[in-house]
């Protein structure tokens, strides 16, 4: 395959485009910025913004460089269903948990983080289990845009990776550090508008530079059985099972998601978590489909790393107009999550740090504004020191995304259900992560016997995820009825053999454990909790709230 | 598949993303200008 030579940036274009990017992002937050912010404004923008705004903001913060990149890895590897195999999944984690908001909303209606109302539900144990979870998915997250960032710059400039890094970290503090979420949220808009609208013309452009859809028929034969069925099994056990077992997980465990069901005006959750679905899936596969192009064209990735899939074929196919159009599509995907990103964990160390050491009625909006920021600053430096590092992103997201499998059920019945006590979700937790990590690193043989309790815990995960995917939406009785089924179902093909995919069954397993220790000590509590309860307990911080914040409509 | 319907598969995505960003603008333009009159932030 004659392939066209890449093009590169000079250093005089990247400064530009940076300065631009990062300029036009911080005048747009400057025109909402005052000069003596609001403490709740600060983490929800008032619990009332309308539906434009929080779908772009949910679009722009779920789609992030590394949810690109590694769609189009699926589709180079395992052919033309490997995009959907990520990015459908990955479209459900958002519209999944809204039903779940939808009623978190309802007993919480004026929280500003998930593991806030956990407190009022339960206690500090549970509350910091699940802050603790928030901040290692959020800081992860934050070095790994990080980390896209210099990738991209170092490799479509003469800049370094450093170097990169400390721009891309620069510019997202700049414009997020005064205002927070609200500055977050408003710039979402105007990066979700550069980051759609450029893969509307990057994909077909590509499509066509590189003589497709007549390089269908001439690349044919460089895909093997399995790569060339929209339904492949390869693709399905490898990139789908695993994403269908963490679309409950990543969606409790990530404090974006629960900022934006406390920030959107809760009659319009439904709506903006469902154009939300459509935005990243469509995106997320899109960009996708362009591994699968190179697949077709027999490309071999940059020095071996299909990270560099998509950047190398951006800068193999596209004219240098488009791009500059795709490197301001990386930068804002990366961006409005990494700004996200640090306006959930000031939210976190704010509310559940500051907030409960001290007791809402004495907390100072004016001291946790500053911790606020003091707390953007520090996980910046913390970010960038971690993605000098450039340890296997992927590999991390893996891993803590099954690790919250052990929370979905415990936090998830405890919004519903009146007989969950602290100590039954504790001891759920624990005793899931006591299970799950001897099976997800193999610390024990799994053969024999403890394959065969493995396969059948697993099975009963497949039951648990499903039956809680229907339960957000038809109830106890369907959810109770699907995952029944569906463990039945499931059990004569997987148990026997399930055990040998340790990353799927140690997540499958992480939710039955969790799910079975939660419900039988619970069912042993007779002191029946009154959830009318949170309500007095979480509220605003700061009294200026209704001066502040004025109402989204009339 | 064939190459029309592997041309249509890849191509449909851009087609989609294409209409949300159509939806998501439209909705926000109209949220501003609502607020704008009202003399307020839109956040």
């Amino acid at each position: 395959m004659n392939v066209p030579a890449e093009v590169q940036f000079g250093v005089l274009t990247v400064v530009v485009i940076l300065v631009l990017f990062y300029g036009i992002t911080f005048l747009i937050s400057t025109r909402i910025g005052k000069k003596q912010e609001n403490a709740d404004g600060y983490m929800t923008a008032g619990n009332n913004i309308g539906f434009g705004i929080s779908a772009a903001s949910m679009t722009a913060t779920w789609i992030w460089a590394s949810s690109m990149y590694a769609s189009a890895t699926s589709g180079y590897t395992y052919g033309i269903s490997g995009p959907i195999h990520y990015g459908l999944w990955g479209a459900l984690m958002i519209l999944f948990i809204y039903p779940f908001g939808r009623r978190i909303r309802a007993v919480a209606p004026k929280a500003h983080t998930l593991a806030e109302v956990m407190y009022a539900r339960h206690g500090r144990s549970s509350q910091l289990m699940l802050a603790g979870s928030n901040v290692v998915g959020s800081v992860i997250s934050l070095m790994s845009n990080f980390i896209a960032g210099g990738a991209l710059i170092s490799l479509l400039s003469p800049f370094s990776f450093f170097q990169g890094v400390l721009a891309v970290a620069g510019g997202v503090l700049l414009y997020t550090l005064w205002s927070g979420f609200r500055a977050s949220v408003l710039t979402d808009f105007v990066q979700v508008v550069a980051m759609l609208g450029a893969v509307v013309v990057i994909v077909p452009a590509i499509f066509f530079a590189a003589d497709f859809p007549a390089a269908f028929e001439s690349g044919a034969a460089t895909l093997t059985p399995q790569q060339g069925t929209f339904f492949s099994s390869d693709a399905f056990l490898n990139q789908g099972a695993p994403y269908i077992a963490a679309v409950l997980a990543y969606a409790i465990g990530n404090q974006t998601i629960a900022q934006r069901l406390f920030a959107v005006r809760e009659d319009l959750i439904k709506k903006t978590f469902a154009t939300a679905t459509f935005g990243y899936g469509a995106m997320v596969i899109g960009v996708g489909m362009l591994g699968v192009l190179a697949l077709y064209l027999g490309i071999d990735p940059a020095g071996g790393d299909v990270n560099n899939l998509v950047p190398q074929m951006a800068a193999t196919y596209l004219p240098p107009a488009l791009l500059v159009l795709f490197f301001v599509m990386i930068i804002g995907a990366l961006s409005s999550t990494a700004d996200s990103d640090l306006s959930a964990l000031s939210s976190i160390v704010m509310t559940d740090g500051y907030g409960q050491a001290v007791g809402k009625e004495n907390a100072s909006p004016r001291t946790m504004l500053l911790i606020g920021r003091i707390t953007m600053i520090v996980a910046t430096a913390a970010a960038v020191a971690f993605a000098s590092l450039q340890l296997s992103i992927l590999d991390l997201l893996v891993f803590v995304g099954a690790l919250w499998g052990a929370l979905v059920f415990p936090v998830i019945a405890s919004f519903y259900w009146n007989r969950v006590t602290n100590k039954a979700f504790t001891i759920s937790v624990v005793a899931a992560l006591a299970v799950f990590l001897p099976v997800r690193f193999s610390l024990v043989p799994l053969e024999g016997a403890v394959g065969i309790v493995v396969d059948v815990l697993s099975v009963i995960g497949i039951g648990v995820v499903l039956g809680l995917m229907v339960f957000g939406f038809f109830g106890a009785r369907a959810g109770t009825l699907v995952g029944a089924v569906a463990a039945l179902a499931a059990a004569p093909f997987a148990i026997g053999t399930l055990h040998e995919y340790t990353t799927l069954s140690a997540s499958l397993v992480a939710y039955s454990v969790s799910t079975i220790v939660c419900t039988l000590i619970s069912m042993r509590n007779t002191d029946l909790f009154d959830f009318s309860v949170i309500k007095r307990r979480v509220g605003d911080f700061d009294p200026a709230e209704a001066d502040d914040l004025a109402p989204a409509h009339s | 598949m064939s190459t029309i319907a592997l041309t249509v598969y890849v191509l449909i995505w851009p087609a989609v993303v294409a209409v949300v960003l159509y939806v998501i603008g439209r909705a926000f333009f109209t949220e501003w200008l609502e607020a704008r009159r009202e003399g307020r932030d839109i956040i």
